[in-house]
């Protein structure tokens, strides 16, 4: 059983060796029928062959460019697919970095799909070359001499254009500040500066001044691309006459052998096409180069997904009310053997200078971090054992700096759940943004890309989305003026607000007071008061 | 599209200059069949051997000159393509700049290199076209030309069905175009779906949505497939018709030509030579242009997408100037879509200079917008905004930008000294360049004098992107800028928000001792006496609040008067302290101000505006002074959402 994969590629070096040959068939047929019109008689058998040829040439070549097309569509998009949901299923454990995954999908993925494509021409142009000298050499082993001659002329002159040419291109990677590229990026960061600032220059109609001023670098551009056109031109024109040299050198060896006898005309036709196409190796040798690099890329996208997959859970949670229950909970040095119970149906705000050890202990609640030792139990079961989707649907939680995934401000707000819009739009109001959606063009279903949101809004739209899945447990990073909201919301839930104001915790049934990774104080936010440390703690902590 | 073509039209000197070094690159191609038969018939045939290499050896010199002549054409191609550059990139940061941004940009900084990446697709596209395509071309019709004039006869054997297939290359251009468009949208949307769920990943995770996100990325990635794949399609259409539009020429010849041989009508020579034409000149350049047809593509997409994301909006200028500096407002209503709640609706509102005009509201809720409004960067769905007795969109730009000043929350500074960031409203206006002790004094005046030394004084360099500046010194500085401009109604869109309250209030002082109009847009403010008339926007809290919700809590509001602070007063209560303070500071400013400007109200107690109308709110009765009156106008502008 072969699969449609392995078939297409069967299919594609078929077609590929198939295609070869009839394009080292046709010149011998065009001999033929060159050598019947010189005689003026018409030859149908040569003919013939001439058009068969021809056709299976042109009919494989397409067939096999539209393979070749198709397999690298394809390997490409199923390298995505994997990659994408191979990440997808790391989750956070432990993620390549967002540069890497980036790198891997959009340049990688679709290098390491050409790979087929690549190699079936390579393979084509080595058929193509190493048939054309055999057949030279059936015709008249002079000519392969010849041949050989005219290669050791015009193999250099090529070679010399890929090198003057890398030469221009290394250049342009760190010599890019001498030239064309320093200008470019400096026009890009006073283009991305002024665009930051469109409404200003919209509003204060500075545009003409504002666009003179990120025009500036134009000039060096200028200069340098023109530069860059006459370098180029300098280095490849050489590369043009491989061809007419090494055609020269066989039609002077096939014109003896006219001259002798040994030649009819139309086979040294066929031999100077025999010739250009025997130089098919030295004009795609970059094939060989963009092969290697292929290799690489499918190299590092297999290297990004063969990291097993985090082992998950498949605990189901029984029902409850949301406790959490941490016991000698360790997180590297940030949280060390925390002890803390939060009671059910609580608003508990988690206080404490270091920003670090408040945040983890946050993502701890949240079952967004794996702890180095201790457990922490939700509703009796230990969250490292209950299935994904079990955890998520009790626990949600709310970023401080949320990044929207989505279409929609409704899309991106019941993101991953059944929210319905009207569900969507209570989760709204209870963040306090209802007021924005429903002031947009067509309300929560308005695209997301319509409008740049603060950093505020989106905070508060994160909220709502933690709101919406109607969880056991809301978990709110900290955030300046959106963290009382978290309370106000899901009334008779379990809420955890990390916090730094103190109205927020006033307003908590308990504190979580946390100093050097561990819990100083578990109590009301009046009987702390007392404590001058405690007072500190806010006094630090303002906006920033 | 048009700007490329008509600038790459007002290039012909050099395209001129590109045509003639093509003549010389198409020398060889006319003259091959020609040379080479001539080599062959009067040379190795006939023992000639020295003749047929000397022909050889004409042919090759041929080709070294035509390879010159391609060297020519190269270094030449700057001349064209880097003006296109110039032209293009000119034309796309005007528009850019030049677009209404309104209430909030829909073009963001992260579009910039896409933008940037286009322009250049756009220029190594053209110079592709103008380089290795053109010469192909020119090539292909040498090697045509050389034919017709070798062997006229044969000509239209193998001619016609070269453009024949070149017409069907021509026909399907359009359908590989908008294909090759298609894909770049699907590859662009895939990546960018992608990049989104591998940056919030964590967002991803914490949702519990791990697999929708993979499949939507995945559905994108198929997209981007199928779109791939339809583009293999027509690509292959062309290549069998190029294909076999080289082919029958040969097929053709090789039927007739041995006929007209016999018969005499054409020398076995010549007949020798149209397939050399054929052989070593048409086919290799056709193959050569099969190579090369994801250029146009290219180019098309690229200009595509040009004309999608640079194209300005174009703002209606007027040309009217206006008697005064006063701002009035009569039953202006705006949402930004006929299902959208109302940012304001109905809203009359008299401003002369010396006013102040405080403008609450939650974030989101559309303090922008009406600014927006003010400025006449928008068009109120009805109702109309004067400025000086005149519709202020109708007002000539450079008048009404030289009058209304605005500051957003994200101030804009450039790279470049202070001073030139400093003067930079009043250096394209009509008035004069601003003199350094005026700025001085405005820097002064708002408290920015400890940022301006830090920086080294006004010749201080700004770095990209504000480097080495907080928040709250960029929005000093800003503010120092605006006090410095010639603008007369003066809008501050939540301006101070990083600064301190000390700092805050030093600069409201400062504003409020400018004369004109001041109108601040407040998140979270209590409307204080001094701070003149407060309109709230919105009612905090309700999604979509029917008209009889919006009517009891307005009539709270309007009872609750300057308690409506506490709204959100449990934040406030921790800086009351502060604000305690500051308004003492505010108190004398307010003595100040009532002796300084002329003031149509003696009473402290602040005046409240509604952006929703009370109208229908019976008994109630119309607020002292113009306002209530213009209220009343308001009412007449009828409302579809009263009962």
């Amino acid at each position: 059983m072969v699969d449609r994969r392995e078939a297409g590629l069967l299919l594609l070096t078929a077609l590929t060796v198939v295609a070869a040959a009839a394009t080292l068939v046709a010149p011998y047929a065009l001999a033929a029928v060159a050598d019947s019109v010189r005689a003026g008689e018409l030859d149908w058998p040569s003919l013939g062959l001439l058009l068969a040829a021809g056709a299976v040439q042109i009919l494989a070549s397409g067939a096999a460019a539209l393979l070749a097309a198709g397999v690298t569509a394809r390997l490409t998009a199923r390298l995505r697919r994997g990659l994408t949901r191979q990440l997808c299923g790391f989750g956070t454990a432990s993620p390549p970095g967002i540069g890497a995954a980036r790198r891997g999908f959009s340049a990688d993925c679709a290098t390491a799909g050409t790979r087929p494509a690549l190699l079936a021409a390579l393979v084509s142009a080595v058929l193509v070359s190493s048939g054309s000298v055999v057949l030279l050499a059936i015709l008249d082993w002079r000519l392969v001499a010849a041949f050989v001659l005219g290669v050791s002329f015009a193999v250099p002159l090529a070679a010399h254009a890929r090198h003057n040419l890398d030469v221009t291109d290394a250049d342009g990677v760190d010599g890019a500040d001498l030239g064309e590229h320093r200008p470019a990026s400096e026009l890009s960061a006073l283009l991305r500066q002024a665009v930051a600032g469109l409404r200003t220059i919209a509003d204060s109609g500075i545009t003409e001044h504002e666009a003179r001023r990120v025009l500036r670098p134009l000039p060096l551009m200028h200069a340098a691309g023109a530069d860059g056109w006459r370098t180029a031109a300098r280095a490849t024109w050489p590369a043009r006459l491989a061809v007419p040299f090494t055609c020269f050198a066989v039609l002077c060896a096939a014109g003896f052998g006219v001259a002798v006898g040994r030649l009819t005309v139309g086979e040294l036709l066929a031999a100077c096409c025999y010739a250009a196409l025997g130089l098919s190796v030295v004009t795609r040798i970059g094939l060989v180069g963009e092969l290697a690099r292929a290799r690489a890329s499918a190299g590092r996208v297999a290297e990004l997904c063969a990291a097993p997959a985090p082992r998950a859970g498949t605990a189901k949670l029984p029902p409850g009310n949301g406790t959490i229950v941490l016991r000698g909970v360790s997180v590297g040095t940030t949280l060390r053997e925390v002890d803390l119970t939060v009671r059910a149906g609580s608003a508990v705000a988690v206080v404490g200078r270091s920003a670090v050890g408040t945040e983890a202990l946050a993502a701890v609640l949240g079952g967004l971090r794996p702890v180095d030792a201790g457990e922490v139990l939700l509703d009796g079961i230990p969250m490292a054992e209950l299935a994904p989707a079990q955890l998520r649907s009790a626990v949600s939680y709310a970023p401080a700096r949320p990044r929207l995934v989505g279409t929609s401000f409704a899309d991106a707000i019941g993101y991953g759940s059944w929210a319905g819009s009207r569900a969507v739009g209570r989760a709204c109001a209870a963040a306090g943004v209802g007021g924005l959606v429903a002031r947009l063009p067509y309300g929560h279903h308005t695209s997301l890309r319509y409008l740049s949101l603060s950093e505020e809004e989106t905070r508060r739209l994160g909220l709502a989305r933690a709101i919406v899945r109607g969880p056991r447990v809301l978990i709110a990073e900290r955030a300046h003026g959106a963290d009382d909201l978290a309370f106000r919301s899901l009334r008779g839930k379990t809420r955890v607000v990390v916090t730094d104001s103190m109205t927020t915790a006033e307003s908590a049934d308990t504190v979580v007071w946390l100093a050097h990774g561990r819990v100083r104080a578990v109590a009301k936010h009046e009987d702390l008061l007392a404590q001058p440390a405690y007072r500190a703690v806010f006094a630090q902590g303002g906006p920033p | 599209m048009r700007l490329y073509l008509r600038t790459i039209g007002e290039q012909w000197r050099a395209l001129l200059v590109l045509l003639a070094c093509s003549v010389i690159e198409a020398v060889p191609a006319f003259a091959t069949g020609w040379l080479v038969e001539r080599a062959v018939s009067d040379g190795f045939q006939r023992g000639g051997i020295a003749f047929g290499i000397g022909a050889l050896g004409v042919l090759l010199a041929l080709f070294v000159v035509g390879a010159l002549g391609s060297l020519l054409v190269f270094s030449r191609l700057g001349s064209v393509v880097e003006p296109l550059r110039d032209v293009l990139a000119g034309a796309v940061v005007r528009g850019v700049l030049g677009m209404r941004a309104l209430p909030r940009s829909r073009i963001g900084e992260s579009d910039v290199p896409g933008i940037l990446r286009r322009i250049e697709d756009v220029r190594q596209a053209t110079g592709l076209l103008l380089g290795r395509v053109r010469g192909l071309v020119v090539t292909a019709i040498a090697a045509m030309a050389g034919l017709f004039v070798f062997a006229w006869q044969l000509a239209l054997i193998a001619v016609v069905p070269v453009l024949l297939s070149a017409a069907i290359v021509a026909l399907s251009m359009p359908t590989l175009l908008t294909r090759q468009r298609d894909l770049a949208l699907a590859h662009e949307r895939a990546e960018r779906s992608a990049a989104d769920v591998f940056a919030g990943m964590r967002d991803v995770v914490s949702c519990g949505a791990e697999a929708t996100a993979a499949a939507s990325v995945c559905a994108d990635v198929d997209r981007q497939e199928r779109a791939a794949l339809a583009v293999a399609r027509v690509a292959w259409v062309r290549t069998v018709a190029v294909g076999f539009g080289v082919l029958v020429p040969f097929l053709g010849i090789g039927f007739v030509a041995p006929g007209m041989v016999a018969a005499g009508q054409l020398t076995p020579g010549a007949a020798f030579g149209v397939l050399c034409y054929l052989a070593l000149g048409i086919v290799p350049a056709f193959g050569g242009l099969a190579t090369t047809s994801g250029t146009a593509g290219k180019l098309f997409t690229a200009l595509h997408g040009l004309g999608g994301g640079g194209r300005p909006d174009p703002l209606p200028a007027g040309s009217v100037a206006p008697a005064h500096t006063g701002l009035s407002l009569r039953g202006v209503t705006f949402r930004w879509g006929p299902e959208a709640e109302p940012v304001v609706d109905g809203l009359s509102l008299d401003l002369v200079p010396g006013d102040r005009l405080t403008v609450v509201g939650e974030t989101g809720l559309g303090k922008s917008t009406f600014a927006a409004l003010l400025m006449g960067q928008l068009e109120p769905e009805r109702g109309r905004v004067l400025l000086g007795g005149e519709p202020v969109s109708r007002i000539a730009p450079a008048e009404r930008h030289g009058i209304v000043g605005y500051l957003p929350s994200e101030p804009y500074l450039f790279a470049g000294s202070v001073r030139e960031n400093l003067a930079v409203f009043s250096m394209c206006s009509r008035f004069a360049r601003v003199p350094d002790g005026r700025l001085l004094a405005s820097i002064a005046a708002v408290g920015a004098d400890e940022v301006v030394e830090r920086l080294g004084g006004l010749s201080g360099e700004i770095g990209h992107r504000n480097r080495g500046l907080s928040a709250a010194d960029a929005q000093l500085l800003a503010l120092a800028r605006l006090y410095a401009s010639s603008a007369k109604v003066v809008v501050l869109d939540e301006a101070t928000s990083h600064l301190s309250a000390e700092a805050e209030a030093r600069v409201e002082r400062a504003f409020a001792g400018r004369g004109g109009i001041l109108v601040v847009m407040a998140s979270r403010q209590a409307p204080f006496p001094w701070q003149g008339r407060v309109l709230v926007l919105g009612v905090p809290g309700h999604a979509r609040p029917q008209a009889a919700e919006i009517r009891t809590q307005d009539a709270e509001i309007g009872t609750q008067d300057a308690e409506i602070g506490t709204q959100d007063g449990e934040i406030r209560a921790q800086d009351g302290e502060i604000r305690a303070r500051d308004g003492e500071i505010r108190a004398q400013d307010a003595e100040i101000r009532a002796r300084g400007v002329e003031d149509r109200r003696d009473t402290a107690e602040p005046e409240f505006e509604h952006a929703i109308p009370r109208q229908a709110r019976g008994g109630e009765e119309p607020r002292s002074g113009s306002t209530g009156r213009e209220r009343i106008n308001g009412a007449d502008v009828p409302l579809g959402k009263q009962p």
